[in-house]
């Protein structure tokens, strides 16, 4: 022994080292305490304040305190500095000598325990006594604190006990992907997909100071974003919290919560929730505002709910749980159970699991029974994976338990953990530190034993390729389930192949593995199997392999195999086995052969016998001369004849078997064929051009036109859409009397309110809601006004589509009318009600889009009728769309711009078609249509067709004209290029054209929609007032003249009146703005214009403005080469 | 709120539902007072009503029955053809003034059915505006909202929540009420209906109801798929059909099946009414303009 230092003092008692300061305090009999420095060992300091011994003494870990406590009852908490010590306070209350006294190592608590058969524990900074724990007859001696884990251990005159003082499981709940959990004084929040932790909101602290008053359970509620939090405190109460939406609080401030009393209180709806009232067995409903809903008496007691699904509690009564369904007022289901502490549902709540302190019960939703696990070790939590399987933790493990009941470990833990929630093979869990871990177990074993149980072969088959899961206990466990022809694809060792290969009839193996070992024994037994299964082949193979030859001779009688039977006849014979030979003999009805045999043997008389009953006379004969006259005397009156033998039905062979799918062990399973999904664009039918005959020349090929589409995608901002709405009330109660709701004799109904869709006319100056509303006269009106549109025939199923996309249809009440609701535009969360929307429009941009990609494949694959189609509706439909921002207005433009061209030039190609005998006409139009602003794709096939024309009608100049065009977009396909370098050569040879046409390349020019004719640049283009650029208006009709007059003549009237000289002439310019006019921007905003030579404008549309704007700079700076300064005085930049 | 298990509840709760077929079959229903026994032939002829068998519920219900049945079978009368409306309204009226049956709830509630169809709503009113069972009170909610005023609807609707927040029929009033009013409230109309597919069977009025609240925030694909959803539950099923109409149309696909189907089982619904009106305004307007 070691001794460091060493006191005089009489009796010590009770000893504690400081745990930095080279101090030790020791308590004496005599009642003094002292504190030495056992370094230079010297007595510091002595304190006699105790009357009698001090057994217990000890230094606080961190703080400058100590506690003693002595013979007199009393503890007494002492501070010290540097220099002395001085006794702080008294802790009375023991009722007899206090036997250790210590500081908790992890609370701010002393505990003490004393030969008056108690422990106390007693809060330090207030130093009040805090609990106090009983036994009946054991007086305590001693204290024991773990230096790190929240455990104390006693010793008493009988033992010790190891204890702890409060709870440690964080009280969580679970919702989706998050995880509400209770620590310190705190509400948290963990996201599992970001394992990001965040503080919601303080709690409470529990007003009174006694353990385990912490918050138990917590429950949420997601669509409400409340949170209920359990606890024990005022014998069971709850707190309701609301968690803000838009912050996540991080202060102090503890939100007024809603309190009540009660065992336990769980959400059943989202926005209510139920209270056990254990007084009165009742369960109160509550809403948010803490307000009872109702009230529901509990047919059995309870002293805990628990949430069983929407309006369902799980109740726990002293030895059964049951399922209450709070409307029906019934009990759904029961189920015996020990005291079940925890209760977890599936995420599709089809299962649910009951821990008690040493087992776990699943049963399913009216709780009904499917199996009990039971734990030697006290089980702490658990949750559902996604495959049904449930995992839980012991203090000392983490398991499975599958669906049937099957358990087994899956990972030791150190600590306890409480598993919050499973993901595949990541588990998370909330330690006793109230922090979230995930770790990452080996799901194998227990997904691999569910694949089993569910038969899902094809799955356990990958596993059993994919991973090296095995073993002994893995086999046992296959063959103990059932599963023999799954083990046997874990085995090497061959003798335990042939036993599972024959448990689960797989004779191939079993053959296999037979020839490998080589044993009479497995040879045996391998063709008692194959017998069984009848399966000739493999039995006479065991049987030849072990040289049975008894019984392959029985094989070959019962299958008839009569060759074989004779040669196992003679191999007796050679083999000297005269039995065998018999037998065999026998069998084959042979009687010479036996007499023979017989005869060999010397059995003489027995030859007789069968000689002469088989009436063979000259044998019988011959035997009686050789028996000298002592032959036996034979039963007489009877034929004697030969055998007949029966011929077999069937000779040998298998016995026929089923044809059974071949299990998914048996056959590889990497047969799956990859479905080849091909997806090509169908161009076949492809209808575009005649055949060209040049020599070298095949068929124009389509087929491998890609279409490319403009891909610009333009979003949408979704600017504020400025229907400043002057909130135009529902009419006012028109002067009712207010006592009119209820038991009142003279009821005076209300009039009838304004439906939304006249509300709608009233707000709104877009055709196309008027259209909505049903108002179609108005829209029409509206529409003629904005546009000149007069013909209206092309717009009715467009109008008609409106009207009856505006409304929903709801079913109330059974047999009663239904009530039809207004859909409206532009939803948001926060749009208040009451507040009447603009009516959603069944047509919008993005579908005209999607119309105009079917145009463009519809005009790549030729079919030119369907793509006229769909281009003129996209140009039907504009004037009823509505859009919402300048970007939306420019992109309507363009879709405006882009439809007229192919709609002019797939009328010109379509009449081209009609004029097949005039060819001259043919080329012009097919010459024409290749100017119109076309795709690159279709402008290439544009070409290609007038250069074919031309070509064909011997215009080589101008052919080779379009070849040159085609070869300048360098063209995809192969055979384009070659027909078009072909065709100018062919030109080059012979520069001529056979015919004039109406067709100058060189000079710019535009085409009338109506008559197909150019008009060239400087041409006068008044000179034809029907033939400007009228293609335009086939928008709305393609033949009336007269809508184009009066179109024309409205807006002259409207914007002419301006009286801008140069501009009257250039009218078609207009129609550009006409085809603007369509899309119509919310809010008009005015604005004021003025061009530098002196005209001043302002229009009434903005986006009106905007273009025609742009329109008359353009056409200013063209006729006047000027540049033109103008500004805005709203400030909108053009 | 008496603590006996409500025996009815079931039934009661398929019927609101639109759970006809289930209605019926829930309709065994042991130990019951003489007054739910009338309560539950009433629920389950009108589920017999709602699923279209008028001439069912008249053949069985015969001339000795309770009044309510009576009144139920008057509406099946009504139901059945136009030929009986002024027989059926005549009587009802008759009724209506006997002081001995006139208060009878079930009879004024078929009476605020029937005028309900009449688009008297001031006749129907003046039955039902007393209110007594949640149903009627119901049926005022209904009769609000086709008034459009929905003021009123909210007062109603008060009173509901005061008897019974949870009740089916309030929820499903509050639902009717927040479509009706449109806003934010919608979503709460939607949690509803959420919560009734959560709790009990999915019907086709619920999934309507879903898909009408997607159809008013603006989400029509959700709304489709809740649609066929339905489709596939009732083929026939009358507001499917048209809600889907409606839906194809802003989806920009075909609605023309779905139209003509609606057209050729129930050419009287709203939707078809709306069509045919709607091409008769156009051409007239198309002449005035």
């Amino acid at each position: 022994m070691l001794t460091k230092f060493e006191t005089k003092s009489n009796r010590v008692k009770g000893l504690s080292f400081h745990s930095k300061r080279p101090w030790i305090l020791a308590s004496l009999h005599s009642g003094v305490i002292q504190l030495w420095d056992y370094r230079m060992g010297t007595l510091i300091d002595r304190f006699d304040e105790h009357d009698g011994p001090v057994r217990g003494v000890h230094f606080h870990q961190s703080q400058p305190l100590f506690v003693s406590g002595g013979d007199d009852y009393k503890i007494k908490i002492w501070r010290m500095n540097d220099t002395k010590a001085w006794e702080v306070d008294t802790l009375r209350g023991h009722m007899n000598n206090v036997s250790c006294v210590l500081f908790h190592a992890r609370q701010d608590i002393i505990v003490s325990n004393s030969e008056d058969k108690s422990i106390r524990v007693w809060d330090a900074t207030k130093r009040t006594g805090l609990q106090t724990f009983r036994r009946e007859h054991d007086r305590f001696w001693i204290l024991g604190c773990h230096p790190e884990m929240n455990l104390l251990a006693a010793g008493h005159d009988s033992g010790m006990i190891v204890f702890k003082l409060e709870r440690e499981r964080p009280a969580f709940s679970v919702s989706g992907d998050s995880l509400y959990f209770v620590k310190d004084r705190f509400l948290r929040f963990y996201d599992y997909t970001s394992q990001k932790d965040t503080q919601i909101l303080p709690i409470r602290r529990p007003g009174s100071i006694s353990l385990n008053q912490g918050p138990r359970t917590l429950c949420y509620s997601p669509t409400e974003n409340a949170i209920l939090i359990c606890s024990d405190v005022d014998g069971g109460s709850y707190e309701l919290y609301i968690i803000p939406k838009d912050s996540i609080t991080r202060g102090d401030t503890v939100q007024e919560a809603k309190r009540g009393v009660g065992g336990s209180a769980v959400f059943v709806a989202r926005n209510r929730f139920a209270v056990l009232e254990k007084s009165t067995n009742q369960v109160l409903v509550k809403n948010l505002k803490n307000e009872i809903v109702k009230k529901s008496a509990l047919p059995v007691a309870a002293d805990a709910i628990f949430y069983a699904g929407t309006g369902n509690l799980l109740c726990r009564a002293e030895d059964r749980v049951f399922i209450f369904d709070l409307q029906q007022r019934l009990v759904l289901g029961d189920l015996q159970t020990s005291f079940v502490r925890y209760v977890v549902w599936s995420s599709d709540m089809e299962s649910v699991a009951l821990l008690s302190k040493h087992s776990i019960i699943i049963a399913d939703k009216k709780l009904v029974h499917r199996c009990t696990l039971h734990e030697t070790i006290r089980v702490k939590s658990g949750s559902w994976d996604d495959n049904g399987v449930f995992i839980y933790t012991t203090l000392t493990h983490i398991k499975y338990c599958l669906p049937n009941g099957d358990s087994g470990i899956i990972k030791t833990l150190d600590v306890p953990v409480y598993i919050t929630k499973i993901f595949g093979n990541t588990l998370f869990y909330l330690d006793r530190d109230g922090k979230n871990r995930p770790i990452v177990i080996d799901s194998t074993e227990y997904v691999f034993k569910l694949s089993l149980l569910k038969k899902r072969f094809d799955h356990v088959m990958s596993m059993i390729r994919n991973s090296e899961l095995c073993g002994q206990a893995m086999i046992a466990y296959l063959q103990q389930k059932g599963f023999p022809e799954v083990a046997l694809h874990f085995v090497k060792d061959e003798r335990t192949r042939f036993n599972l290969a024959l448990e689960s009839g797989n004779i191939q193996i079993a053959v296999a593995s037979a020839k490998e070992i080589d044993e009479k024994d497995h040879w045996y037994r391998l063709g008692v199997e194959a017998l069984r299964q009848g399966n000739s082949g493999i039995v006479e193979y065991a049987y030849q392999r072990t040289k049975n030859f008894e019984r392959l001779s029985f094989l070959y009688l019962i299958t008839g195999n009569l060759d074989k039977l004779s040669k196992m006849m003679k191999i007796s014979e050679v083999k000297n086995d005269v039995m065998g030979q018999f037998h065999n003999a026998l069998y084959l009805g042979d009687v010479q052969e036996r007499i023979k045999i017989l005869v060999n043997a010397g059995h003489l008389h027995l030859a007789y016998a069968t000689a002469k009953t088989h009436g063979l006379n000259d044998i019988v004969e011959d035997l009686a001369d050789k028996l000298n006259g002592s032959v036996p005397n034979l039963p007489s009156g009877r034929s004697s004849s030969l055998l007949i033998c029966p011929t077999p039905v069937l000779c040998g062979g298998d016995w026929p078997l089923l044809r059974t799918m071949k299990g998914i062990f048996e056959g590889g399973l990497d047969n799956a064929g990859k479905g080849g999904n091909e997806e090509y664009e169908d161009a076949a039918d492809a209808d575009w051009g005649e055949e060209l005959d040049i020599v070298d020349v095949e068929n124009i090929q389509n087929g491998d036109i890609s279409m490319v589409p403009d891909d610009e995608e333009a979003h949408e901002d979704n600017e504020e859409g400025g229907w400043d709405l002057e909130d135009l009330e529902l009419p006012p109660d028109v002067e009712t009397p207010k006592a009119a709701t209820s038991r009142s004799s003279v009821f005076v109904a209300p009039t009838a309110g304004m439906p939304v869709s006249q509300i709608w006319v009233q707000k709104s100056s877009l055709a196309a809601e008027h259209a909505a509303a049903g108002n179609f006269d108005t829209a029409m009106r509206l529409l003629s006004r904005q546009l000149g549109i007069k013909n209206f025939t092309p717009l009715k199923s467009l109008f008609i589509d409106l009207h009856m996309g505006s409304h929903s249809y709801l079913r109330a009440f059974s047999s009663a009318p239904l009530i039809s609701l207004a859909i409206e535009r532009g939803w948001s969360e926060s749009a208040s009600p009451n507040v009447r929307a603009p009516p959603a429009l069944v047509f919008s941009f993005s579908q005209l889009e999607e119309k105009l990609k079917a145009g463009y494949k519809a005009t790549t694959t030729g079919k030119f009728t369907e793509a006229l189609r769909l281009f003129l509706s996209i140009l039907h439909t504009i004037p009823l769309i509505v859009v919402e921002s300048r970007r939306e207005v420019d992109e309507v433009k363009e879709l405006i711009i882009i439809v007229k061209e192919y709609v002019l030039g797939l009328q010109m190609e379509l009449k081209r078609r009609e004029l097949r005998d005039n060819p001259v006409r043919q080329q012009e139009l097919a010459a024409y249509f290749t100017h119109c602003n076309l795709q690159l794709p279709h402008l290439r096939l544009a070409l290609m067709n007038a250069m074919t024309v031309c070509y064909k009608a011997g215009n080589l100049i101008t052919a080779s004209n379009f070849a040159r065009r085609l070869l300048e977009t360098n063209p995809t396909a192969e055979n384009q290029t070659k027909t078009a370098r072909s065709v100018m050569q062919a030109a080059e040879r012979n520069m001529k054209d056979s015919t004039q046409l109406n067709y100058d390349f060189r000079n710019p020019f535009v085409v009338c929609g109506a008559t197909y004719v150019p008009i060239y640049r400087g041409q006068k283009d008044v000179l034809c007032p029907g033939r400007i650029r009228c293609f335009r208006l086939t928008v709305f009709s393609s033949s009336d003249q007269m809508i184009h007059k009066s179109f024309l003549q409205s807006y002259q009237s409207q914007f002419f009146s301006l009286n801008v000289s140069g501009f009257r002439s250039r009218v078609e310019d207009f129609c550009l703005v006409a085809d603007v006019l369509c899309c119509y921007i919310r809010e008009p905003i005015t604005l004021n214009c003025r061009l530098d030579f002196g005209y001043e404008f302002s229009f009434w549309r903005f986006d009106i403005q905007i273009f025609v704007f742009l329109e008359f700079v353009e056409i200013w700076c063209r006729l006047k080469t000027v540049t033109v300064v103008w500004h805005s005085q709203s400030g909108v930049g053009l | 709120m008496a603590g006996a298990p409500d025996l009815l509840f079931g039934l009661r709760n398929n019927f609101y539902l639109g759970a006809f077929q289930a209605a019926i079959n829930s309709g065994d229903v042991q130990n019951l007072s003489e007054e739910d026994a009338i309560e539950r032939d009433c629920l389950i002829y009108r589920s017999y009503i709602a699923l279209g068998s008028y001439q069912l519920v008249i053949n069985e219900i015969d001339s000795s029955a309770a009044t309510p049945l009576q009144a139920v079978k008057l509406l099946a009368l009504y139901l059945l053809s136009t030929d009986n409306k002024e027989t059926v309204i005549s009587s009802i009226r008759e009724w209506l003034s006997e002081a001995a049956i006139g208060n009878n709830p079930i009879l004024r509630l078929i009476a605020g059915i029937i005028f309900m169809h009449e688009q008297d709503y001031n006749e129907a009113l003046k039955y039902t505006n007393a209110g007594g069972t949640m149903e009627l009170n119901a049926l005022n909610v209904q009769i609000f909202l086709k008034m459009h005023r929905s003021d009123y609807t909210e007062k109603q609707l008060r009173i509901m929540q005061q008897i019974d927040e949870d009740h089916t029929l309030t929820q499903l009033a509050t639902a009717w009420l927040n479509l009706a009013v449109g806003g934010s409230k919608i979503q709460e109309a939607y949690l509803i209906f959420q919560d009734f597919s959560e709790k009990y069977q999915m019907t086709s009025l619920v999934l309507n109801g879903k898909a009408v609240c997607c159809m008013h925030m603006g989400n029509f694909d959700e709304a489709e798929s809740f649609l066929l959803e339905a489709l596939n539950k009732d083929a026939k099923d009358p507001e499917t059909l048209a809600n889907l109409v409606v839906c194809s149309l802003h989806l920009g696909k075909s609605s023309s099946r779905f139209l003509s189907q609606l057209k050729l089982s129930h050419p009287e619904h709203m939707l078809v009414k709306r069509g045919s009106t709607a091409e008769e305004s156009f051409d007239r307007a198309v002449q005035t303009v």
